[in-house]
């Protein structure tokens, strides 16, 4: 990697540029996004015909709640990783932020809005330390956010002796099961969240800067950057977006209970943004990319099962699917440009 | 430009076995060539000190000999055995020791384990457990072998809580272990007391009476002068010279080195009555200081030294990114202590650091983020700005600093050097500092583009904003900047004003550290 630094890019000035008459077909094969878009489609297509009730409205609505879970999950971890870190405490994070609604709500006896504003809170807060740490003790993200999975996992049990609190007030089902015409507020709250983040890295200077920081820190360092601030930025909104979810798992279930496992969500959430393009050593990705990731990976889970497939085929499925992901992403870089690393 | 230089060897050389035998070897990197060297023997019983300025092709001489470089091009036999490029198994295979000022050693072995890194003792008598009795009896071998006392540097330590000479140390017991037939030291001294150098400089000394060729490269011009039997100077890859020791004046290598080419400037005189911009008083940082300095306005000021004479740490100190440790600065009168590149920025100071590629760009995302980074802030409205607003700025930007390409949707990474360099400086004037620094404004551009280069920084001068260049290029100094100061173990040992600047004067004061008569009087510029 550490040319020498008489060497100059002396490529062509004009290789990665697409000429002017280039077709939309070629510009669409430059776009890394295309690939997990078509494949949304093409599964979509396919689960379809061949299980009629795939496209049926119950069905739909059932993906929009999962997409509520995997996609916000899918949307915060992407924020770490476009800056080069990763965050595995989002699931054991929803888990406890689940059991800490319900335990302010039922036990403190406060009322929902405030034991969700309280929860979310705390969510910011651990995000806050992940990003001290990184920042202050050079912490590999990896670990602080490992230690705080364990912590959280055990939280959760702790907190409640392993029983569900029962008995919370109805605003928690309310978010989860009811719908806005015929869409679950979940799946709105996905789309809500998709958009705001689509906002923040597109169209605000802190989101170009997060982009810069994931790219090449060094350099946004020296550009006067605060690449710290940015970084702390993405980690409190991967764990305050998984403190979420765990609202949203909590409502859908009525019960706030620490068993529920959320084992693996974080994998699938990292699938996700892989799938969608997000790059592991950051600085690229797109929220299109990684709604589209969040989607197909729903797309296939929801489809095998309305197949009748084995769930431990569906796992196979996963991994397949990440695998052909990371493939014609590779494919994609080598033969049309793009400038992927 | 291919002039071949009249040789001289010495007398003595001919009846010797030729141990390194160089034909036509040249390398290349982008538009420079490093290194060509059409002829070079190098014999037994030897020790060859190598010369020449930062750049000159020293450390790719000795790569190409200890395969940590490719050549492009030519033969190497090493003791008559034929020497593929590229390798340095098969270098070290066939008898290439190189001691390297980068010390590739692993910090969290300890010494035994990385003086046999690789090998297995030769007394082991274990098969596949590490026998680490006979690891350390070899070690501390080695490390007698080079004249050490097992004692002072055990080697049970690890090697990275070691002080950096023990290290180089080390790196030379490791290189002296391998029996070398060519034994390659790359200023082994410079991170020496003088006791530890004059344990190497005899070691150099024993090794050619044992009949080994040695390549001794040095930066101190009376070691090599002592302890060489024949003398290379080194200039833009060529062998200029090929000296005895008698031959071999401070004076006469000095003047190789920097070649005897009159600067094809115009002595600028820096802008009259220009007021002062920053003040530097006694600062100090890692390595670097205390400095004292003053920076005017639409003044180019340089800033030569040789390699780790503390330029970057400059640069890199007054723009922020690297912490003070003493000493303060003033802009336009304020006091400036920045305590991160982020306050530089915000105090109106635009850096270019050396290398575009690990510093300064993000090579595959698209130029128009690249260009923009400086300003995104500036540019958006309560935090939010639009693609089209980012284009705008960013035509605007390159177009500035007419960056050749297609448009600024394609990736940085796909620019030329040059281009890249211009857009880099589009960014920084994109930012309208008051104070521009420049680390290697130049290095790894094409001759044309350096011109280009020099006009944006000759504007940058001219609209008022002051610039500060590092350059271990001295014809670049020489030609762009009003006053050059030139820096020695991190202080100012001299500031030149142009009109009195040679490259003789700026090497001497570079080498020795002290100013010569003339530019004495400006050394404290008031």
């Amino acid at each position: 990697m550490s040319s020498p630094t008489l060497t100059p890019a002396d490529a062509a000035d004009t290789a990665a540029a697409p000429s002017a008459g280039s077709s939309l077909l070629r510009k669409l094969a430059a776009t890394p996004e295309t690939g997990v878009v078509l494949a949304c489609v093409l599964a979509f297509i396919v689960f379809s015909l061949e299980a009629p009730t795939y496209y049926s409205a119950v069905n739909l609505q059932v993906m929009g709640r999962d997409l509520a879970q995997f996609g916000v999950l899918a949307i915060g971890e992407s924020f770490v990783i476009l800056t080069g870190g990763i965050d595995l405490s989002v699931a054991g994070l929803a888990g406890l932020a689940g059991v800490l609604a319900g335990w302010f709500n039922v036990n403190e006896g406060l009322p929902a809005p405030v034991a969700i504003l309280f929860t979310l809170l705390v969510c910011a807060a651990v995000g806050l330390w992940h990003g001290t740490m990184v920042n202050k003790l050079n912490v590999p993200p990896f670990v602080i956010t490992l230690v705080t999975f364990t912590v959280a996992k055990g939280l959760a049990l702790s907190i409640t002796s392993g029983t569900p609190i029962t008995g919370m007030s109805n605003l928690f089902g309310d978010l989860s099961l009811y719908y806005v015409g015929p869409v679950p507020i979940p799946a709105l709250i996905f789309v809500v969240v998709a958009v705001l983040a689509w906002f923040v890295l597109e169209r605000t200077y802190v989101g170009r800067q997060i982009y810069a920081v994931g790219g090449n820190a060094e350099a946004a360092r020296l550009a006067g950057i605060p690449t710290k601030r940015r970084i702390t930025a993405t980690y409190v909104v991967s764990s305050t977006l998984a403190g979420l979810v765990g609202i949203l798992i909590v409502g859908r279930l009525g019960v706030a209970d620490p068993s529920v496992s959320t084992n693996g969500y974080e994998l699938v959430a990292i699938a996700a943004a892989v799938v969608g393009g997000v790059s592991l050593f950051g600085g690229e990705g797109r929220i299109l990319g990684i709604a589209a990731g969040a989607i197909l990976l729903e797309f296939i889970n929801n489809g095998l099962l309305a197949l009748n497939v084995s769930p431990y085929y569906q796992t196979v499925a996963q991994g397949i699917v990440l695998g052909v992901a990371i493939l014609a992403d590779r494919i994609r870089a080598t033969y049309f440009g793009g400038g992927r690393r | 430009m291919t002039v071949e230089p009249t040789l001289e060897k010495s007398a003595t050389a001919l009846d010797r076995a030729v141990i390194a035998r160089l034909r036509g070897v040249h390398k290349t990197y982008g538009p420079v060539r490093v290194l060509d060297l059409p002829e070079l023997d190098l014999y037994a019983g030897q020790v060859v000190g190598v010369v020449g300025e930062n750049g000159a092709g020293k450390s790719t001489l000795m790569g190409t000999l200890a395969g940590s470089v490719r050549r492009d091009g030519g033969e190497i036999e090493i003791d008559g055995h034929a020497l593929v490029p590229g390798s340095t198994a098969e270098s070290g295979r066939l008898g290439v020791a190189l001691v390297s000022q980068e010390f590739p050693l692993v910090g969290q072995l300890s010494v035994a384990e990385n003086l046999s890194l690789g090998q297995r003792p030769a007394d082991s008598r274990r098969r596949v457990l590490v026998d680490r009795g006979a690891q350390r009896r070899a070690a501390e071998a080695m490390l007698t072998a080079i004249g050490l006392d097992p004692a002072t540097i055990s080697v049970r330590r690890v090697v990275r809580e070691l002080p950096v000479p023990a290290r180089q140390l080390i790196e030379i017991a490791k290189g002296w272990g391998r029996d070398p037939k060519l034994l390659i030291l790359d200023e082994p001294t410079s991170s020496l007391g003088p006791i530890e150098a004059r344990l190497v400089l005899d070691l150099a000394r024993r090794a050619a009476s044992d009949g080994r060729a040695v390549l001794f490269i040095g930066h101190r011009l009376d070691e090599v002068r002592e302890i060489a039997d024949r003398v290379l100077v080194l200039r833009n890859g060529r062998l200029v010279a090929d000296l005895t020791p008698e031959e071999a004046t401070e004076d006469r290598l000095i003047r190789e080195m920097v070649g005897d080419e009159v600067a094809h400037s115009e002595p600028k005189t820096a802008p009259t009555g220009a007021a002062p911009l920053m003040e530097i008083s006694g600062l100090t940082a890692d390595g670097l200081g205390p400095v004292d300095l003053t920076v005017r306005k639409g003044e180019i000021l340089g800033i030569a030294g040789l390699m780790g004479s503390g330029r970057s740490r400059l640069i890199h100190t007054i723009a922020g990114a690297q912490p003070a440790t003493g000493g303060s600065m003033t802009m336009s009168g304020k006091p400036y202590a920045p305590k991160n590149a982020e306050q530089g920025v915000n105090a109106g100071i635009a850096m270019i650091p050396e290398d575009r590629k690990l510093q300064s760009l993000v090579l595959f995302a698209p130029i128009r983020a690249n260009v923009t980074v400086s300003v995104l802030r500036r540019i958006s409205r309560r935090g939010v700005l639009g693609p089209r607003r980012i284009r705008r700025e960013a035509v605007a930007i390159t177009d500035n600093v007419k960056v050749r390409m297609q448009s600024v949707d394609q990736s940085v990474g796909s620019l030329s050097g040059g281009n890249q360099q211009r857009a880099i400086f589009g960014r920084a004037f994109a930012a309208e500092p008051r104070l521009l620094l420049l680390d290697e404004p130049t290095r790894g551009v094409d001759v044309g583009s350096k011109a280009q280069i020099y006009e944006l920084i000759d504007r940058a001068a001219e609209s008022g904003t002051a610039v500060v260049a590092a350059s271990s290029e001295l014809e670049e100094l020489l030609w762009i900047c009003h006053r050059i100061a030139v820096m020695h173990r991190g202080r100012v040992a001299a500031v030149i004003e142009r009109a009195d600047a040679t490259k003789e004067n700026i090497m001497t004061a570079a080498a020795t550290g002290v100013a010569q008569a003339r530019s004495e009087t400006n050394g404290n510029p008031t």
